[in-house]
């Protein structure tokens, strides 16, 4: 059987190389033994049959209507995964178009997708720099954040306590959002590759999910040692020592 | 006469600056004559006979800024332009201060000024160029650029500069989008590969937008073919055919847009032999392809700078290179924008290195890149990687950002960087 990972409106929404995630569970997937493939779906014909996992990537301002627009026509796929418990990982301006809406600094109100608790608002200023969280359930995670909106409402359930970066902002120390297996995070970029805790994490769902079992495969090993030396980089220019992260 | 105090206290600053670096350049003198005469950089290139020419976009634009300024000058033309690195206000002031006598004027028929997209929107207000060449829009550093609409405006706000032309390039629908905002008394010429020369890059062109329609054979200046180090333009039914400084289509794009901007430039006395003539006799651009001797081996260097010439510049890389050093610096804040592009191509890298060196394995181990060695310290990566006997296939190649190359250069003693 064959890993289905689905990377949503890839040609829209992947300013920052957040559909890469979708590669990086992939070739996880198959350093692991198992076999597993990306399907780009810009509209709903593009759907595969089987979906195991679904990556939605950040994009431009000026395309949150067009990409709002594509995604109505998977709403109630989108409903279905998020209740069945299929992992979602929505990064920047995708996972704010799966909240309860989006309010721009132009005065622009965008109807989210209602899949995510919280709402986008403005925030004086765009944020751009180094983000890095402790997660009740992956450690520490580090990675990037750039984005001119912080995100209110998200504080039942974050995705982590933010320890250097803005995250959420509105001095809410929290970062993300997680409702069941469905994530929502300003980290752009490949967050799974560095954050391999992370992804295992939903390859194990995925994995247990579709009756098969899921360990990380000797190249991860690895390759997981470079991540940890650029998480460590990281955890250095933020001030904060490995073991207290 | 009413700068000459200010071009004084500029060449005494400049006189300051170097006594304190020798041999260093410096953007402080622009600045100290920005402060007391502001108006000095808005006058002096609002200033020259034959006008500005401003060429700007996000990939290619030293490239093609380079490349006109061989063509024009090939035709006679006594031109000013500016240092690739001196593509701000403050450095655009002192770069015409080096050229400028004690009354602050500059010699030239005409100045030819990269611009960077950015910081040009800003420098051009209130200056009126004759021309103004766009090479393309694509996200630049991230942290400076998040989108690209962002980079289409500030490019609109420069074009909006140009009184006689702008120079498109038609296979970037954001600029084609842009050209059609032009006021009508601004001619729009443009530049665009063949149907054949798209289909022959096997990731496209690397534009955000790649526009839907090639450009008609008449309805400007066509790339019809690239073949190694040639390109074959079709100059509205006349084939021209050029060198081009290292393999790779995007040195087509380049030249002819140097080509079709000198066109618009030089008008009457534009001759197609001429240009030809001098596009061919441009040495290997440095950094990109570039060939040298260090240590008594051949060399090739390669730089990246954004993902699109990442792309590009790997692709052109010949599969099977056994030797590969590959460095990423401290320039590039967020690697996370390489990501999209596809290294597999590389197969195996030697050494990766910089102070980015972790990230950078992180990403070609992703892309399926087997990496012998990761060194952050590039000074004993070189060495190393120089040390090693001869590759198996092909010559060393070291791949390196902006930052790791001006490094690498310094580390082995090679001068030339600008």
């Amino acid at each position: 059987m064959t890993l289905t990972i689905v990377s949503l409106l890839p040609t829209l929404q992947n300013t920052n190389g957040d559909a890469q995630n979708a590669a990086v569970l992939a070739r996880r997937a198959r350093w692991a033994g198992l076999e597993a493939e990306v399907v780009a779906v810009d509209d709903r014909a593009a759907l595969p049959e089987r979906v195991d996992a679904v990556v939605l990537g950040s994009g431009s301002d000026a395309s949150l209507e067009t990409s709002r627009e594509a995604l109505l026509g998977l709403h109630d796929e989108l409903r279905r995964w998020g209740t069945e418990g299929v992992p979602v990982l929505a990064v920047g301006t995708g996972w704010e178009l799966l909240s309860w809406g989006i309010e721009t600094a132009g005065g622009r109100s965008i109807e989210g997708l209602g899949i995510l608790p919280g709402r986008a608002v403005p925030r004086d200023g765009r944020v751009t720099g180094d983000l890095v969280v402790k997660s009740p359930l992956f450690g520490a995670v580090v990675g990037f954040e750039n984005h001119a909106r912080d995100y209110v409402g998200a504080e039942g359930s974050p995705l982590g306590r933010v320890r250097s970066g803005e995250g959420n902002g509105r001095d809410s120390g929290q970062e993300g959002v997680v409702m069941g297996a469905v994530f929502g995070t300003h980290l752009h970029g490949p967050v799974l590759a560095k954050n391999p805790a992370f992804a295992d994490h939903l390859l194990g769902i995925m994995a247990e999910r579709a009756g098969l079992a899921y360990a990380p495969g000797e190249r991860a090993g690895e390759v997981d040692g470079y991540a940890a030396a650029a998480r460590a980089a990281q955890l250095r220019a933020a001030g904060i020592e490995a073991s207290t992260a | 006469m009413r700068y000459a105090p200010a071009i004084l206290v500029g060449r005494l600053t400049r006189f300051a600056a170097r006594l304190r670096k020798p041999g260093g350049g410096s953007a402080v003198p622009g600045l100290v004559v920005n402060r007391i005469a502001p108006n000095y950089l808005k006058r002096t290139l609002s200033g020259f006979p034959q006008g500005l020419v401003v060429v700007s976009g996000s990939a290619g634009k030293s490239t093609t800024t380079k490349m006109l300024v061989a063509i024009l000058r090939e035709h006679g033309v006594d031109v000013f332009t500016n240092p690739s690195t001196a593509n701000i206000s403050q450095g655009l002031t002192s770069a015409l201060l080096e050229q400028a006598d004690w009354r602050g004027r500059v010699p030239g028929d005409v100045a030819v000024l990269e611009m960077d997209e950015g910081h040009g929107a800003l420098v051009m207000q209130g200056v009126d160029a004759r021309v103004v060449a766009l090479t393309n829009v694509m996200v630049d550093q991230i942290d400076r650029f998040h989108d690209s609409e962002m980079v289409a405006g500030m490019l609109g706000r420069i074009a909006a500069r140009a009184g006689e032309a702008v120079i498109v390039n038609a296979d970037d629908a954001y600029l084609e989008r842009l050209a059609a905002k032009l006021r009508s008394d601004v001619a729009v010429h443009r530049f665009g590969v063949s149907q054949a020369v798209l289909d022959s890059a096997p990731r496209g062109l690397g534009y955000t937008e790649t526009a839907g329609r090639r450009l008609a054979a008449g309805g400007g200046l066509v790339i019809d073919a690239v073949e190694g180090r040639e390109v074959v333009l079709d100059d509205r039914g006349s084939e021209v055919r050029a060198g081009i400084p290292a393999r790779g289509i995007h040195y087509a794009v380049d030249a002819a847009c140097a080509y079709e901007t000198a066109r618009a430039v030089l008008g009457e006395r534009f001759s197609r032999e001429t240009a030809a003539m001098a596009l061919s006799a441009i040495p290997a651009v440095f950094g990109r392809g570039e060939r040298v001797t260090v240590r008594g081996q051949e060399v090739e260097f390669v730089l990246v700078q954004n993902p699109a010439s990442y792309q590009l510049n790997v692709d052109s890389i010949e599969p099977g290179t056994s030797d590969i050093l590959f460095a990423i610096g401290s320039d590039v804040r967020d690697p996370s924008y390489f990501w999209p592009a596809d290294a597999a191509s590389l197969g195996r890298v030697k050494i990766v290195s910089g102070s980015k060196s972790a990230e950078a394995a992180l990403m070609l181990a992703y892309d399926g890149v087997e990496i012998d060695r990761v060194e952050p310290e590039l000074g004993v990566a070189l060495d190393d990687f120089l040390a090693a006997p001869a590759p198996e296939r092909g010559v060393k190649t070291i791949v390196f950002s902006a930052d790791s190359m001006r490094r690498t250069r310094a580390h082995l003693g090679l001068t030339g960087t600008e």
